[in-house]
């Protein structure tokens, strides 16, 4: 049976929304009333569990008298003097992001810098460029569903060249031959161009951070990955997907160490990280 | 996707920099063209290869770009409304420590040498006294980073005031934290973790 995870994500995903709404409320009240000079109309946001998914910019507020000190900036989003995203669970949150560095450092890291020794950095492209591949359907629906049929178009195209010529995906030749630039797109984007703000900020174990909007983006997009489909068993599965993230993590060891390195806050840097990264992918 | 977004290695930017294509350019671009090269020059000098030239590199590198930084604008931006209750010696004391925070950061990622990043200029944009310069950044492993250059002029000169990577900017992030950190405890808390920052006796793992 393919739906395994699907299987456990989904329950977890309702769970955490009832959780959520029932807690979400004074969680706000806590932690975004601290956040000097924001007025109190922020928190109906947070009031609402469910409902948190609203419009992204209709929850910001902008931070008192700031503009005094910052001067013009034309470059600057207009929603960058705003939070990028409320974080009413941050005690959930930072817990998680704990457990996350933990295992980074204690787990991922040491197997990642083994794997890198072993593996050529030329082989460790070659298998990150058939995951990528095998994971087309992802972008080319999220790509049909926001209307961007050419995206689409080069998504399909790019999948045919790829899986034949570029050998089951190992090359991406659609990219070095044809200059068919993979189109970032998923299905957290989708939510965001229906107009579906990112709810509230989500640092999840395992998978890091996310918000509600994209965790059920990311569910949905289980239902895309072919992964599922032809690995059904539990085991192997879990087997394939570990696979890819080791070999993902080989090729960004020290990534995470810099960040941390330079962050004050690192539990901040990250959330804040995500909530622009994410605004400025769902704003192409 | 453990950190995905992770990919933009936060300082990377002015170290990892190598010449690119060629457009119709302004002055910003020019700057910014120039002081990459430089830094890459740096990076590729025999003589300064080895452990022992460590020290010189980075005094080097730290000659070649701390001028291209509006340090004060920076720090400015970064501490926001919480800027204007600082008295002029605290404001001079905070843009030391931060500045010695990114300084003490991105040469980090020097002494891991450079290792091959392209560098395309996309595109320039000039606003009066504000001017944007894109570029891209290609590694090795053919991942590609939009950096954005948010510049400002001063006399005559074109300064650095933020940095976007992947449309994460630089002094937003900072500007989190510190009033994350600002609104919870006191400046002096604050002060206390940027020096610890600096001096690095805080472990990472």
């Amino acid at each position: 049976m393919y739906g395994w995870l699907r299987g456990i994500t989904l329950p977890a995903i309702v769970m955490s929304l009832l959780w959520i709404s029932s807690f979400a409320a004074e969680a706000a009240a806590q932690t975004e009333g601290l956040e000097a000079g924001r007025p109190v109309s922020g928190l109906h946001t947070g009031a609402h569990g469910v409902l948190l998914l609203t419009d992204a910019k209709g929850q910001a507020v902008q931070e008192e008298g700031e503009e005094d000190a910052l001067g013009p900036d034309p470059w600057a989003d207009e929603t960058e003097s705003f939070d990028t995203i409320p974080d009413p669970l941050e005690p959930m949150n930072r817990a998680f992001f704990e457990f996350n560095d933990k295992m980074y450092f204690y787990v991922l890291k040491p197997l990642g810098t083994g794997y890198k020794m072993v593996v050529p950095e030329v082989g460790r492209i070659c298998i990150r460029n058939f995951f990528t591949n095998l994971i087309m359907p992802i972008r080319a629906i999220s790509c049909l569903l926001q209307g961007k049929f050419e995206g689409f178009g080069i998504e399909l195209v790019r999948c045919m060249v790829n899986t034949t010529a570029g050998f089951l995906g190992f090359q991406d030749v659609a990219r070095e031959a044809l200059r068919f630039q993979i189109q970032d797109e998923d299905l957290g984007q989708v939510f965001a161009f229906y107009g579906m703000g990112p709810g509230c900020y989500l640092n999840l174990p395992f998978l890091g951070p996310s918000s509600l909007r994209d965790t059920a983006g990311w569910v949905g997009g289980l239902y895309l990955n072919p992964l599922d489909y032809m690995v059904d068993d539990f085991w192997p599965n879990v087997g394939f997907r570990t696979f890819d993230t080791l070999n993902k993590v080989s090729m960004r060891i020290g990534e995470y160490e810099s960040i941390k390195k330079a962050a004050l806050d690192p539990y901040v840097a990250m959330r804040d990280a995500y909530g622009q990264y994410r605004l400025n992918q769902t704003e192409n | 996707m453990i950190y995905g977004f992770l990919r933009r290695g936060v300082f990377t930017l002015l170290i990892l920099l190598a010449a690119g294509s060629v457009c119709p350019a302004g002055e910003p671009t020019e700057l910014i063209r120039k002081a990459t090269d430089r830094v890459i020059a740096i990076l590729n000098d025999p003589s300064l290869k080895g452990p022992d030239k460590t020290e010189e590199k980075v005094r080097k590198i730290r000659e070649a770009v701390d001028k291209r930084f509006a340090w004060e604008e920076i720090s400015k931006r970064t501490l926001a409304r919480y800027w204007k209750e600082r008295t002029p010696a605290e404001r001079a004391e905070f843009i030391k420590l931060f500045g010695k925070l990114l300084e003490r950061t991105y040469l980090d990622k020097v002494k891991e040498g450079y290792s091959g990043e392209k560098v395309l200029y996309v595109d320039e944009k000039v606003e009066g006294r504000y001017g944007r310069v894109r570029v891209m950044i290609v590694t090795k492993q053919n991942t590609e980073i939009p950096v954005e250059y948010r510049m400002l002029k001063k006399g005559d000169n074109w300064l650095i005031y933020d940095i976007s990577i992947e449309g994460v900017s630089l002094v937003n992030n900072y500007r989190k934290q510190f009033s994350h950190i600002l609104s919870r405890s006191s400046y002096s808390e604050l002060l206390e973790r940027l020096r610890a920052k600096v001096e690095g006796t805080e472990t990472i793992d």
